[in-house]
């Protein structure tokens, strides 16, 4: 069986970074100098993955204010609100509201790509899309279609970004649909999502990954999310991993490639080897290939620890491949 | 409370903080700069206070607070004063402000007094009026802390438990009649299993204790919390009720909710003051569900008052107290 690990999604701010953005906001600078900092926590956090032997890292996303923004402010129709909570963090995103159909000015993530994927090399890049049901269901809706035709107008904007950045040299496309992991969501909202996955990576689905986080998804939730055609599939299995072991014995991940979701993302201990030894375990029997990631994105704790964070997910791997006979992909081998 | 009688119906009240007045938040930071020592720091801090003690009085607040003027932050002020935590590194809260999100890194101890001496100035200052002492939870600690010690949260959650013990009991030595504990991290994840590891943390905090037992939880989802919190060892719940347009009430009397309930009437993130009326309609809305008496609702707040400016925040108590007058008078 082949095992490789990557970072799930964004990083936080490195101190220059942040002052940067903050010297931004008040003008001190101009946009050019913000950028470059912001280019060089990219830098950094994109040598921390190299360093540990991913093979598939992401920029970190480092100038992103919460997963929706990029998008709001790349499209018309759609702003932003107040503050809520995101999910059980003690972080909040501002609330898109949608005035009408959106209706993308640009594209967000093709230029990334273009920008960092040679700093990546040998590596290849990953990009992140905001699932359209998360994207639609946490949103505030004013432009007089339902909260489905919204998802599917979302939908329809992601699978162009995701087709784009593809082309601009992206190798991995993941869509994040954290919303059905909460407390509220529903089959239909994952037959929904299954459905709208399926339009974003139409053609390109043996580069896909849907990730669900923050929590386990209700089995009947999962079963029905199972039904898209992405490859890969994630499950966070630290928030809960008594209900994780039950989903993954229970339901399985169908015909996808495991993503499991098993460096703490969300605190600065560093994992044991055992805890993920676990659930590379359970799945192991039956599939070819199985991916280690975080179990969330790494920017809910500080800097350094999410570089530490990288570099024991790489470590982690290496030692469970070498202890299990597994084959470690890694950008070494 | 000599000199004070607290109103036997829909007695008034407030979360706990009140907006920032200068020179508080300056001295605050002189103090984390080590400008200030701590007992300069405890003595200048006072001038706040006692403004903040003013507005409540004046407002016609019943039970008052000390306005939570010395700290900065809900869980930091607790952290930077238990034995066993550091300063934690910056983690963003939203957009790019963040806070620095303390860590425990050994053995959590009580060693000195954290929130007593402003309670005692404050009620020195209150005309009478009994003042809440009031003080971070044990699930919010832990929480909205890093653990690099414990790794067992139910171990690491009765430890600040017994320190949050610690400091109730010198409050309830010095006269404190009410004792209200902060929970706004446990509505974030409301599942059985957190609602049963709060409840072992409160039994180590409340037990036996000879004061008024209140837990005030906010935002989040509330209605899926209830029915695991029902049982728990306190007098009264605080819940924030107008930011979510009382869509908790029916849940309540569902329930059979049977403890008093601090009935939070007033958004603390909006800057639009409620008027009397629309504040003494939603009294009577909770009157008419016919679940619970007036002498069981303290109007309150949703929350804590300090994102607001200082003239909004006064004359969103000013108009709590007089609507709570006239409902006396009705109900």
């Amino acid at each position: 069986m082949k095992i490789w690990g990557m970072v799930l999604g964004g990083f936080p701010r490195s101190r220059y970074a942040r002052y940067a953005l903050r010297d931004r906001e008040r003008g001190v600078i101009p946009f050019k100098d913000d950028v470059e900092a912001i280019d060089r926590a990219s830098v950094q956090v994109i040598g921390a993955q190299l360093a540990a032997g991913l093979p598939v890292v992401v920029d970190g996303m480092i100038d992103w204010h919460d997963i929706f923004r990029p998008f709001v402010d790349a499209w018309r129709n759609v702003t932003v609100d107040g503050l809520l909570r995101y999910f059980d963090n003690n972080f909040f995103y501002r609330i898109p509201v949608f005035t009408g159909e959106p209706d993308p000015r640009e594209y967000v993530t093709p230029r990334r790509v273009l920008r960092f994927k040679e700093v990546a090399d040998p590596a290849t890049l990953k990009v992140v899309l905001p699932g359209p049901v998360s994207f639609a269901f946490m949103a505030k809706n004013n432009s007089g279609l339902s909260n489905e035709e919204l998802a599917e107008k979302i939908a329809y904007i992601l699978r162009d970004e995701a087709k784009k950045a593809i082309e601009a040299g992206a190798s991995l496309v993941q869509v994040d649909e954290p919303f059905l992991a909460d407390i509220d969501a529903t089959r239909d909202h994952a037959r929904l999502a299954a459905e709208l996955v399926n339009k974003i990576v139409e053609g390109i689905e043996d580069k896909a990954i849907v990730s669900v986080y923050f929590n386990v998804p209700e089995p009947s939730v999962f079963e029905e999310l199972l039904n898209t055609k992405a490859r890969y599939m994630m499950v966070d299995v630290v928030d809960a991993p008594g209900r994780a072991e039950k989903l993954i014995r229970g339901t399985g991940f169908g015909s996808h490639t495991p993503v499991i979701g098993a460096i703490d993302a969300r605190r600065i201990i560093d994992d044991k080897p055992s805890f993920v030894e676990k659930f590379l375990k359970m799945v192991d029997a039956g599939v070819d290939e199985v991916v280690v990631t975080t179990s969330t994105w790494l920017d809910l704790i500080p800097f350094r620890y999410a570089l530490r964070k990288v570099y024991v997910l790489g470590r982690i791997v290496e030692e469970l491949a070498e202890k299990n006979g597994y084959e470690a992909y890694t950008i070494w081998r | 409370m000599a000199g004070y009688e607290v109103p036997r119906k829909f007695p008034t009240t407030v979360v706990g903080s009140y907006p920032k007045i200068p020179p508080a938040m300056e001295l605050i930071k002189k103090r984390r700069s080590g400008e200030l020592s701590e007992e300069e720091f405890r003595k200048l801090i006072k001038g706040p206070i006692s403004e903040a003690v003013k507005d409540q009085i004046e407002a016609g607040i019943d039970i008052i607070s000390d306005g939570e003027q010395s700290r900065e932050d809900m869980v930091v002020y607790f952290a930077e004063r238990v034995q066993g935590y550091r300063p934690g590194d910056w983690v963003r809260i939203f957009d790019n402000v963040y806070f620095r999100k303390p860590i425990i890194v050994g053995e959590l101890k009580w060693t000195r007094e954290m929130i007593v001496e402003d309670w005692v100035y404050a009620t020195s200052i209150s005309m009478g009026r009994p003042v809440k002492g009031i003080i971070t939870g044990p699930y919010t600690m832990m929480e909205w802390s890093f653990d690099l010690k414990y790794g067992d949260r139910r171990e690491l959650i009765i430890e600040l438990a017994k320190i949050i013990r610690r400091e109730i009991d010198e409050l309830v030595a010095r006269g404190a009649r009410y004792i209200q504990v902060d929970e706004p991290a446990l509505s974030t994840r409301p599942w059985r299993e957190e609602a049963e590891l709060l409840k072992e943390a409160l039994d180590v905090i409340f037990k036996g204790l000879d004061a008024k037992r209140i837990v005030h939880i906010c935002y989040g989802r509330l209605e899926k919390i209830i029915p695991y919190i029902l049982d728990y060892p306190v007098d009264q719940f605080d819940l924030e009720l107008k930011n979510s347009n009382f869509r908790l009430l029916p849940y309540l009397k569902e329930y059979g909710y049977d403890k008093e309930l601090g009935y939070g009437v007033v958004d603390v993130h909006s800057l639009q003051i409620e008027t009397v009326e629309e504040i003494k309609g939603y009294i009577d809305m909770l009157m008419k569900m016919d679940f619970i008496g007036p002498e069981k609702v303290y109007v309150d707040p949703d929350c804590g008052l300090k994102r607001l400016p200082r003239s909004v925040a006064k004359a969103k108590m000013r108009n709590l107290a007089e609507a709570a007058k006239l409902a006396r008078e009705e109900w």
